[in-house]
């Protein structure tokens, strides 16, 4: 959380100044990095059907091809067609995807892939794995490695504990075409160019060299070994590294695949809703569903979840938890279910998101005491010594300011009305303008005078405070003030208030 | 209207119609108008307290952000209740407030409500006069909350010495409702409340 890219941004609304968050303050797997390698066109050929694939074939020598399969072909016709091309024998190619070496009878359509998938062409390295697994690794056990098929397939059932399984294989059977949808369980939100919850496919690739040419000794069994960095070892395929740590990364299905880089975060709480739970909030059974972390596992649809959010933000109620950021509980009231993943807000879509991020750096930079500069259309968030009363925004708008009553800065008292001191702004100007006619002039003028009578400050933190019924008790909604006060006396809340003038 | 809200509000709508409740007429729910965003709410004073026979209309109102923001709901009869405002019908119970959860349904807000009627919290009050009443003379309390439950919410029991100190007032140009009051805060003193009014 400590660094700050505090940006210029329009002032939205009345109220509130922006500033802005890096990603890197947010856990995000966004680091996750590597240079998109595929020059080839990544257009998908016309003359591509159902029943053909276009694939990209990458070489170890760094060669790539864009080769139309049939979806019917299996892994050695695929190392027939490549042999001449790579100048290999047929014996010598293994083909790799997703940490595997693919068994010479698989078919493609069994595969997991999509348009403009990459698979990797290589002459397997020979490793005595007695030497080249960590420690650590040979006790963790884990499931065992299913030699030759697509890690796809063995990771699909991931997300589920055991007794889901089974409940999964009892209520649809093993080989029913919906059970197969339904095992299709990894959800990613696709920023581009899908811009919602999209279906994920599980990679893999060396955590050194970024290269897809790597198999994995054992496959993954809980989401910790997929999203925490060296958990599963395995060998790197290419030429001159010999890095043994897998990194995983999720792609959306839904598009053809843009190149390695073309990786998302997956949203480990959307799950498929087999179970036919309905929503807490529509009361819709819906599919797929976010689970809430709470005891009660609530179920809310991934509409409601928007609204949810949505809300929450615009009466800046979402939550700052050191380990995690800002987020949100379960909404049924729930302890201890705040969502740690803050990708899953990813699902409010850009404009939103940006929204939260910007809110989170404003709520950051106020909850250490800082300040954000008031002058219309600035807002950057400033960090200045908490003794000092006299501000500028220095590298902003440069507007100097007193931090108690956020007006032009002025050695004397501050005004109560709030902007009596902008008189003294105008006399450091060269022009001399009629006091009375400039304070007609300010373009702001209407708002503050809006604020100034539909609202009165929180005693505590100064935010304006619009009343809309209810008795006299309030309660700070920001969240990280949560002053109670009285809306009569602008003081904390007593038992005296209470008595006297609870209601008004 | 929020789409959600007025998805939500429907579902409600058929849960509260089938309850047990509503079979058994302890609670009600209908729509006003035909936006989903108004409702009219009536409970059923619970029985063994001075709400019993009566019956209390409400006024529930459904935010844009429902169901993850509380209804604003408030009682259009009058009612003489610690928790509730004698002036304007404003409730204070925690769940119409911070402790709202998306899960709770107008169904379950009704029945808290009854609730509330069943066990006032003088130590909470939303009505100040009301509470010092109820903890200090529980007996004034009860007929008094009984009395405004027949007068304004068609309960059974008739009080002819309340109503006889209301008639009183009346022939000095006093309107009933503000007679009612007074007499009521004033623990029915008949002079006290004269002065009250006439001061």
């Amino acid at each position: 959380m400590s660094r700050l890219q505090v940006r210029k941004v329009r002032r939205n609304q009345t109220i509130w100044p922006t500033v802005m968050f890096t990603k890197t303050d947010h856990q995000f797997l966004d680091e996750i990095t590597g240079k998109p390698e595929v020059k080839t066109s990544l257009n998908i050929p016309s003359n591509s059907s159902e029943f053909t694939l276009p694939v990209y074939i990458k070489a170890a020598g760094g060669k790539t091809f864009l080769i139309q399969m049939s979806r019917d072909w299996d892994v050695a016709r695929i190392k027939m067609f490549i042999a001449p091309k790579l100048g290999l024998k047929v014996e010598d190619i293994s083909i790799i995807l997703a940490g595997k070496s693919l068994a010479d009878n698989l078919l493609l359509e069994e595969c997991d892939l999509g348009h403009n998938s990459i698979l990797n062409a290589v002459k397997l390295k020979v490793v005595k794995k007695d030497d080249a697994i960590p420690t650590n690794e040979k006790k963790s056990g884990g499931t065992p490695f299913h030699q030759d098929k697509p890690l796809c397939e063995t990771l699909l059932d991931l997300q589920l504990t055991e007794e889901e399984q089974k409940l999964l294989h009892k209520s649809l059977g093993c080989s029913s075409p919906e059970y197969k949808q339904k095992k299709a369980h990894f959800y990613v939100y696709c920023e581009s160019p899908c811009k919602s919850v999209q279906n994920g496919k599980l990679r893999v690739r060396c955590s050194l060299c970024k290269a897809g040419a790597f198999t994995v000794d054992r496959d993954p069994c809980c989401w910790d070994d997929v999203l925490r960095p060296e958990q599963v070892s395995g060998t790197c395929q290419m030429e001159g590294c010999d890095h043994s740590w897998a990194e995983f990364y999720f792609k959306c299905a839904r598009h053809p695949s843009q190149g390695e880089m073309d990786s998302t975060l997956p949203l480990y709480l959307v799950k498929s809703n087999f179970k036919h739970v309905q929503c807490l909030a529509c009361m819709d059974i819906s599919d797929p569903v976010l689970v809430f972390q709470c005891s009660s596992s609530h179920v809310i649809c991934l509409e409601c979840f928007q609204q949810y959010c949505l809300s929450r933000l615009n009466e800046r109620r979402f939550v700052f938890s050191p380990n995690i950021g800002y987020t949100l509980p379960c909404p049924a009231g729930c302890e201890n279910s705040l969502i740690d993943g803050t990708q899953h807000f990813k699902i409010l879509g850009g404009e939103q998101y940006q929204r939260l991020l910007h809110f989170g750096a404003e709520e950051y930079v106020l909850s250490v005491g800082g300040v954000l500069c008031p002058q219309p259309g600035c807002g950057m968030g400033l960090l200045a010594d908490p003794s000092c009363r006299r501000i500028q925004c220095t590298g902003g708008c440069e507007f100097v300011f007193c931090r108690d009553c956020l007006q032009g800065y002025h050695i004397d008292e501050c005004q109560p009305n709030g902007d009596g001191n902008f008189q003294s702004m105008l006399t450091s100007t060269e022009y001399v303008v009629d006091p009375r006619r400039a304070a007609q002039a300010m373009w702001d003028a209407d708002s503050r005078v809006t604020i100034r009578v539909t609202s009165k400050p929180c005693p505590k933190c100064r935010t304006p405070t619009e009343r809309d019924g209810g008795c006299m008790h309030m309660i700070c909604t920001r969240q990280q003030c949560g002053f109670h006060w009285c809306w009569v006396c602008q003081t904390e809340w007593t038992r005296e208030c209470m008595g006297s003038h609870w209601f008004g | 209207m929020a789409n959600i809200a007025v998805q939500r509000i429907k579902r409600e709508l058929k849960e509260v119609l089938n309850s047990d409740e509503v079979a058994r007429c302890s609670i009600h729910v209908e729509l006003v108008g035909e936006s989903f965003a108004e409702l009219k709410g009536e409970i059923a004073g619970p029985p063994d307290t001075p709400y019993e026979g009566a019956r209390f209309q409400l006024e529930i109102k459904i935010p844009e952000t429902y169901p993850f923001n509380p209804p604003k709901v408030r009682f259009v009869t009058k009612i003489w209740h610690p928790n509730v405002s004698s002036v304007t019908g404003a409730i204070c119970l925690d769940i119409l407030k911070h402790q709202w959860a998306a899960a709770m349904t107008l169904r379950t807000v009704l029945l808290s409500l009854q609730a509330l009627l069943a066990s006032p919290e003088p130590d909470d009050p939303q009505d100040a006069v009301v509470a010092r009443q109820c903890k200090d003379k529980p007996q004034i309390f009860h007929l008094t909350a009984q009395h405004w439950a027949n007068a304004y919410a068609g309960g059974p029991s008739i009080n002819t010495d309340y109503e006889n100190k209301i008639r009183r007032l009346k022939d000095l140009g006093v309107t009933e409702m503000n007679a009612r009051a007074s007499l009521s805060s004033c623990d029915w003193d008949l002079e006290r409340a004269t002065e009250q009014i006439f001061s």
